[in-house]
């Protein structure tokens, strides 16, 4: 089980890293979106892996970790404000520079 | 005190001309004479006291951790200069105010001056080497402004940059050698550093730092083989060329060698090194002197040579040489300024600097010729001028060492220099006012305002010559002394009998007239090439590197993207392996089948994304998928709090995403380029990485009890929720989600602002099907009324406000879509802004709630409510901050969304 | 304890709430909330230079469990810098009108001071992420401000960056909470000087994955490909402001440095500063041939900004009580000097007033005498006597090339003859002027300053 949650943060952190470098801003908006789910999930990985045990207080015991569930909670929500912000910009610089690359001309 | 006001003076003169600007050039000189003559006039209040051999110092504390004092510290040899600074300054200021034309912007051209004039004087009188670096690189500042000043002449910007660069780059040697100086004598005080002879010439660093003060001091008195600067440099006007460029700039690196003299002269380096180097310099500047067409040129170059000259003295180390090598300081700025001011004074008369165009000027001008022969004996060294007394002093001295290892190669090479002095003087004088020529326009001597300083000049010359121990002794023997570390009683004469010395200068002044009438037939020789051209070569050809470094550091995006992920890659796998790691010994999970199923489709749908790229709505539902399954691995692996969020704002993004699509082509072709080897090995080398971290991670148990063990236990009492995510979010690390709201309410504005810049995007407006609109309405109550339930029961169950937000977020944008967006544009602006405000001051109102019982930010209660009817609840107070939560969700998430769709469409 | 330790971070969020509801008092709001700001500021600092630094439990739960602030000296000086800073540079937006050209302005503004100062303050490593994050945020909108298609697409790569180091930064944090299951500041160095063996090579990655993200936002070779673009497109005003971003990176890196990883703990020794100085030393020479080789004033100005950096990171790597001393004083003489030429090269004429004005920034910029540059460069070299013979060097030739770069700007723009331009609207030279001052009052106060700051520098090291 931790053998499939690492390769799926290997496999989404590759495809991203690799969307990133191209060169539009459409691929740019994806790739970094994978990097943000890999790195979620990255960080939801440190409370190490309990399945069947949410954090609710009388559930079951040992319960899984809290504190990393709160923690990607709120770097989901940061980054969705990133996201748009960067897709805003995209559009932005699409319609005043008409072009959607990432980089000038 | 006083010396504070002296050091002080020079500065207030600065601002002079910025005060007096009404009154003209004449106002604005006198306000600066004044200055520099109060100045003056104090220093010699201090005089007697020095001259009868005591040091006035001052000081007071600046920077102690750094070991710089504001120290002030007057002797023989500081007197000296400074006198020469400040007496020549009057007399550069009378020659400054005639010498400059109605166009010149005479009040910056005084306020460089008297810049300068304070900062050579701080380097004269500072007790203290650290301050007298201040000083040091002020004196390059105040002469890269003077010499451009003319900046409309390339010529005068050209040499601008070229002596900044050298004296620049000298400075920072200087910096070093000096900062090097003080550590080994344990201080940067003067006075101990004077005193520690032995220390620092036995310090192992002695030679390195002794190179660096001697680069230092040999590029600012342009010895060789950095003398190219200085002839650069006359393309400042005359008054600057007299004052800077002859008596006092020039003269620091040599100041800083008779400064320095006790501690760092007397060994076998010191006295190659610097006799060699002055040697060199009296040679090369002479000979080059005598080839020269342009007066200023020739004088510049022959001031290199006599710097040479008492930079060699200097190096010899004996004390007759120290005396010699003061007094010919006092005599060389006499003659030079006066020579430079006379040059100046032809220049103007004749619209000619040059010698094949100048000749018989004596006739018509007199006086200056009165006053330039005067100078010329001077510097030719012919008796009974003072320049003639100090130059026999050398040739006595050079008579008398042992050099390279013979007594007479010294003598030789010393009376050879003296012989090309007297050359390029008798040329100068010739040349100029000599010999016949016809003149159209006759130039006359100018008035007394352009010929009053350099005859008082030269006048100086001659007394001191006729009496020299009268007008000079004493302060000869006190600057001697400081030069020195002893008393030093000097004994200057006219006569001393026919000695070595008396026939050697006499074959010098003979063979001085072989030279010039060499001289033309010389002429014929090759040109030496001139060193500031391949200097300025160089600047250029560093420029240019630079230039092309600097382009290869490109905007690009991918770059810098790659690099973070090299960087991330190579240094964090350096940092793994070079540490300890033991594989955990917690049991890992087996996984099941349902999840490996999921696992392989998450994976197919993320690796087909590259290949799809083209069809952008294609990927982008691939990319909902993805997010879907990553909610589903978040339920799957207990917490579904994650899931609820992950999915939500799934829902957002694709949204968001969707949006932008409507705008964006839809179909793109350049994103299915083959892909750049270097970009598949940063993806692969990324996704690796990241796999073996999360495996190291996930295998290896944690070393400490997880802070959240906290939390657990006081989620219900402590906090009054049994949903352990939900307490921790608004309540134990609430001050997070404060943080965290803000950002998406900096979002939504950053997004509202971008869009009312942008241009409305071409395209059909999108049709809304009438039975999208009435099923939205239909459900929007009830998508309220689930917002309402997330909300109550976030505390104790999956839920909370986020949730809660994005779910009203989304109804409200369902409708917006429904309706027609621009017909809701302005209201919805003004009311999610509000929305925004409202929720950013509901949470900071419940944080600021308990400060006023003195309890911190965001401090929360909970207690039970009853409410008749129904079974009691609990509530908390962070279940208001829960509110503030979701307000502001909303509002920013309604913005942003609203902002984009705007884009799309006509404006109605 | 006092409740004043959070107004540097609410004050700001107030009046940025404020602002949004009542739009047309925005700039009256925004001047309030700024002397504010500064007022507290300095009451902070007045209050923490004689007594021991103090912690606030925010939700009154105890430490480590909650989130902490934590007041200390540094923390104190970094909030009056920025709060000083903030003063000049709204005064000149206000003169220049800039704020009238897109929304939000002011908004933007107050919560880009309220992430500085959470960021400042903050005890806790993920909330330094949270504010990171605010403070970053607010710069884009700030960066962009104005529009552009160049200025929107240098902000979008900006974006773009930072997105990425904030992943990172998320990465590191994981690591160091699987490892030590903490995220408290205080008590990581506790639990990371106590690690067992096994752990180490998790947290020296961590380590250095959390210092990357710092060298990111400020500007270390090689991810310093970012600042120049964004610095020569984002309106000069923002540019200036941006002075204090980059020191965020060398604050959170002296904080991470002193406190969690020193270079006497054994999980990760001396790792990070061998791998900070020799980046240092390559950043200052890059960033000096580039304010050498770069064409036009805003990229010479920008690379001149990397030089600082390299030159600030250089003594920080040092990890000793008089280095980091002279790196603090550097760090105020660097913003100050950026800000003022950014500010002053906003449509700069060639007139009296100016001419003096960059003549005096950028011989302070360029670290020359007699200004505060000069006497920061000496400390550094001073401090840096164990490793003279790498560092000097490297110093005096960044130096050389800084002086030949300006030298040369001066010589463009003030002596090649160029037609007036536009005379109307020329910079203000107010701001700069203050911030000039400012310098001047560094140089002259240069004894108390340094007392100041050595005690602070002592202090940070645990030394007495």
């Amino acid at each position: 089980m931790e053998m499939l949650l690492a390769s799926a943060i290997g496999v989404l952190t590759s495809v991203g890293v690799y969307l990133a470098l191209m060169r539009t801003s459409f691929a740019l908006i994806l790739g970094l979106s994978l990097i943000s789910y890999a790195v979620n999930l990255f960080l939801f990985a440190a409370g190490r892996l309990a399945p069947g045990f949410p954090p609710i207080i009388g559930g079951l015991t040992p319960m899984t970790d809290p504190l990393p569930q709160a923690l990607v909670l709120t770097a989901i929500v940061i980054s969705f404000g990133m996201t748009a912000v960067l897709v805003m910009l995209a559009l932005g610089s699409y319609l005043l520079g008409g072009h959607d690359g990432v980089d000038e001309g | 005190m006083l010396l504070a006001l002296i050091a002080a003076l020079p500065f207030a003169g600065a601002m002079m001309p910025a005060l007096l600007r009404g009154a003209g050039r004449s106002g604005m000189t006198l306000g600066c004479a004044a200055a520099t003559g109060l100045a003056f006039v104090l220093l010699m209040t201090q005089a007697p006291a020095v001259l009868a051999g005591a040091v006035v110092e001052a000081r007071w504390v600046w920077l102690p951790a750094l070991g710089l004092e504001a120290h002030f510290r007057l002797d023989g040899l500081a007197l000296l200069f400074a006198g020469l600074i400040l007496g020549m300054g009057l007399l550069v200021l009378l020659y400054a105010r005639f010498y400059l034309s109605e166009r010149d912007n005479a009040a910056s051209f005084l306020g460089y001056l008297m810049l300068f004039q304070g900062a050579m004087l701080g380097i004269v009188i500072s007790g203290n080497i650290l301050m007298m670096l201040v000083f040091w690189e002020m004196t390059s500042l105040a002469s890269f402004l003077l010499i451009g000043f003319w900046h409309h002449k390339p010529e005068a910007r050209r040499g601008a940059m070229i002596s900044l660069a050298l004296t620049g780059a000298g400075g920072l040697a200087l910096i070093a050698g000096l900062l090097m100086l003080g550590q080994i004598a344990g201080s940067s005080d003067l006075s101990v550093i004077l005193a520690q002879r032995d220390v620092v010439q036995d310090s192992p660093l002695y030679l390195p730092m002794l190179l660096l003060i001697l680069l230092g001091a040999f590029t600012k008195s342009a010895q060789v083989p950095f003398q190219f600067w200085l002839p650069q440099a006359m393309a400042a006007p005359t008054p600057v060329s007299a004052y800077l460029h002859s008596a006092t700039m020039v003269k620091a690196g040599i100041f800083l060698l008779a400064r320095l003299w006790p501690v760092l002269s007397g060994t076998p380096e010191w006295v190659a090194l610097v006799t060699g180097f002055g040697l060199a310099t009296m040679l090369l500047g002479a000979w080059l002197a005598l080839f020269k067409d342009d007066l200023k040129a020739l004088l510049a170059y022959s001031t290199v040579s006599q710097l040479g000259l008492i930079t060699l003295l200097l190096g010899l180390g004996t004390t007759a040489a120290a005396v010699a090598a003061v007094f010919h300081i006092v005599n060389h700025a006499l003659f030079k300024a006066a020579l430079f001011m006379t040059a100046g004074i032809v220049d103007h008369a004749a619209h000619d600097r040059s010698i094949a165009g100048l000749g018989g000027l004596a006739r018509l001008m007199p006086i200056s010729f009165g006053v330039a022969t005067l100078a010329v004996l001077s510097m030719a060294g012919v008796p009974p001028l003072a320049g003639f007394l100090s130059k026999e002093m050398l040739v006595e001295e050079a008579a008398r060492t042992t050099f390279a290892g013979s007594g007479w190669v010294l003598a030789a090479l010393v009376t050879l220099a003296a012989a090309l002095s007297v050359g390029y003087s008798l040329r100068f004088l010739v040349a100029v006012f000599l010999g016949p020529k016809l003149w159209a326009a006759p130039p006359r001597d100018p008035g007394a305002g352009l010929l009053l300083a350099p005859a008082l000049l030269a006048l100086a010359g001659l007394a001191i010559g006729v009496a020299p121990m009268l007008l000079a002794g004493d302060l000869v023997s006190v600057a001697a002394s400081a030069v020195t570390g002893d008393p030093v009683q000097a004994k200057i004469a006219l006569w001393h009998g026919p000695n070595t010395a008396l026939w050697l200068s006499v074959a010098a002044i003979g063979g001085g007239f072989v030279w010039l009438g060499l001289e033309p037939r010389l002429q014929r020789l090759p040109a030496a090439p001139d060193a500031a051209n391949g200097f300025a070569r160089g600047l250029r050809f560093l420029t240019d590197i630079a230039g092309r470094v600097t382009s290869a550091q490109s905007d690009r995006l991918a770059p810098m993207l790659g690099l973070l992920v090299l960087a991330a890659a190579g240094l964090g796998l350096l940092a793994f392996l070079t540490g300890q790691h033991l594989p955990g010994s917690t049991a890992l999970v087996l996984p099941e089948l349902a999840p490996t199923v999921v696992w392989t489709g998450l994976i197919a749908a993320v690796i087909a994304v590259p290949f799809v790229l083209h069809n952008r709505v294609l990927s982008v539902a691939l990319m909902g998928l993805a997010g879907l399954v990553v909610a589903l691995g978040f339920a799957y692996m207990a917490a579904p709090d994650l899931a609820l969020t992950q999915i939500s704002v799934e829902v957002v993004t694709i949204l968001l995403l969707l949006l932008a699509l409507g705008i964006l082509p839809t179909i793109s072709v350049r994103d299915v380029a083959r892909p750049r080897l270097p970009q598949l090995c940063l993806a692969i080398v990324a996704g690796l990485g990241m796999t073996a971290l999360a495996y190291a991670m996930l295998a290896r148990g944690a070393a400490f009890e997880p802070i959240s063990a906290f939390h657990i236990a006081q989620s219900v009492p402590g906090a009054g929720g049994t949903n352990a995510v939900n307490t921790i979010i608004v309540d134990f690390r609430s001050y997070d989600t404060y943080g965290e709201i803000i950002v998406l309410g900096i979002a939504a504005l950053v997004i509202a602002a971008l869009s009312e810049g942008l241009p409305r995007a071409p395209g059909p407006r999108v049709a809304h099907p009438i039975i999208f609109t009435s099923v939205s309405q239909l459900l929007f109550p009830f998508v309220l009324l689930v917002a309402v339930h997330m909300f109550l029961r976030g505390h104790n169950l999956p839920g909370g406000g986020f949730v809660a937000g994005l779910v009203v977020a989304i109804a409200l944008l369902m409708q917006v879509m429904a309706s027609g967006q621009d017909w809701t544009a302005r209201r919805m602006r003004l009311n999610t802004t509000m929305l925004i405000s409202a929720g950013v001051l509901t949470a900071t109102g419940m944080g600021l709630w308990p400060m006023l019982t003195g309890r911190p930010f965001l401090s929360s209660n909970h207690g039970y409510v009853t409410l008749p009817g129904l079974a009691p609840f609990e509530l908390a107070t962070a279940m208001v901050f829960d509110l503030g939560v979701m307000l502001c969700v909303t509002g920013a998430v309604l913005l942003a969304l609203s902002s984009i769709t705007r884009l799309r469409g006509e404006a109605h | 304890m006092s409740h004043l330790i959070i107004a540097p971070v609410l004050l700001p969020a107030i009046i940025a709430a404020l602002i949004l509801l009542l739009p047309r008092l925005q700039r009256l709001l925004s001047v309030i909330g700024t002397a504010g700001l500064a007022a507290v500021s300095v009451q902070l600092l007045v209050t923490t230079s004689h007594r021991a630094p103090e912690t606030y439990l925010l939700g009154n739960w105890p430490a480590p469990f909650g989130i902490v602030l934590q007041l200390d000296r540094l923390a104190a000086l970094m909030l009056v810098l920025t709060a000083g800073l903030a003063c000049a540079v709204l005064w000149h937006v206000v003169a220049t009108r800039l704020d009238n050209r897109t929304r939000h302005f002011h908004a933007l503004f107050q919560f880009q001071l309220m992430g500085l100062s959470g960021a400042y303050l903050t005890g806790d490593l993920f909330n330094l992420f949270v504010f990171f994050e605010v403070l970053l945020i607010a710069s884009y909108g700030l960066m962009v401000h104005g529009g552009g298609a160049a200025r929107l697409q240098a902000g979008l790569r900006y974006v773009a960056v930072n997105l990425a180091g904030s992943s990172l930064f998320l990465v590191a944090l994981a690591l160091i909470y699987a490892v030590t299951g903490t995220l408290n500041m205080a008590d990581l160095a506790v639990k990371v000087a106590d690690l067992p063996p096994g752990d180490q090579a998790l947290i020296r990655t961590a380590a250095v994955l959390l210092m990357l993200v710092f060298a990111l936002k400020g500007a270390l070779v090689p991810l310093h490909l970012w600042l120049p673009g964004t610095y020569a497109q984002a309106p000069a005003a923002v540019a200036a402001l941006f002075a204090v971003l980059t020191k965020v990176g060398a604050y959170a890196v002296l904080r991470t440095t002193t406190l969690i990883f020193p270079t006497d703990t054994p999980a990760t020794g001396t790792l990070l500063m061998d791998i900070l100085l020799p980046a240092a030393l390559i950043t200052l020479l890059l960033g000096a041939l580039g304010a050498l080789g770069a064409a036009g004033l805003p990229r010479v100005l920008a690379f001149a900004a990397i030089a600082s950096m390299g030159t600030l990171f250089t003594a920080i790597a040092q990890a000793t009580p008089q280095a980091t001393s002279a790196a603090l004083y550097y760090l105020i003489h660097s913003t100050l000097s950026g800000a003022a030429l950014f500010l002053l090269s906003d449509r700069l004429q060639p007139r009296t007033g100016s001419a003096i004005l960059f003549f005096a920034t950028a011989l302070a910029v360029a670290g020359l005498p007699p200004l505060s540059g000069f006497l920061g460069k000496l400390m550094i070299l001073q401090a840096s006597t164990a490793q003279a013979g790498l560092i000097w060097p490297v110093i005096l030739i960044g130096s050389f090339l800084m002086l030949l770069a300006f030298a040369r700007q001066g010589s463009n723009l003030f002596w090649t003859p160029v037609p007036d331009t536009d005379p109307e609207h020329a910079t203000p030279l107010g701001p700069p002027a203050l911030l000039l001052a400012a310098m001047v009052a560094l140089t002259v106060g240069a004894g108390p300053v340094t007392d100041w700051l050595s005690v602070t520098a002592r202090s940070l090291h645990g030394a007495p």
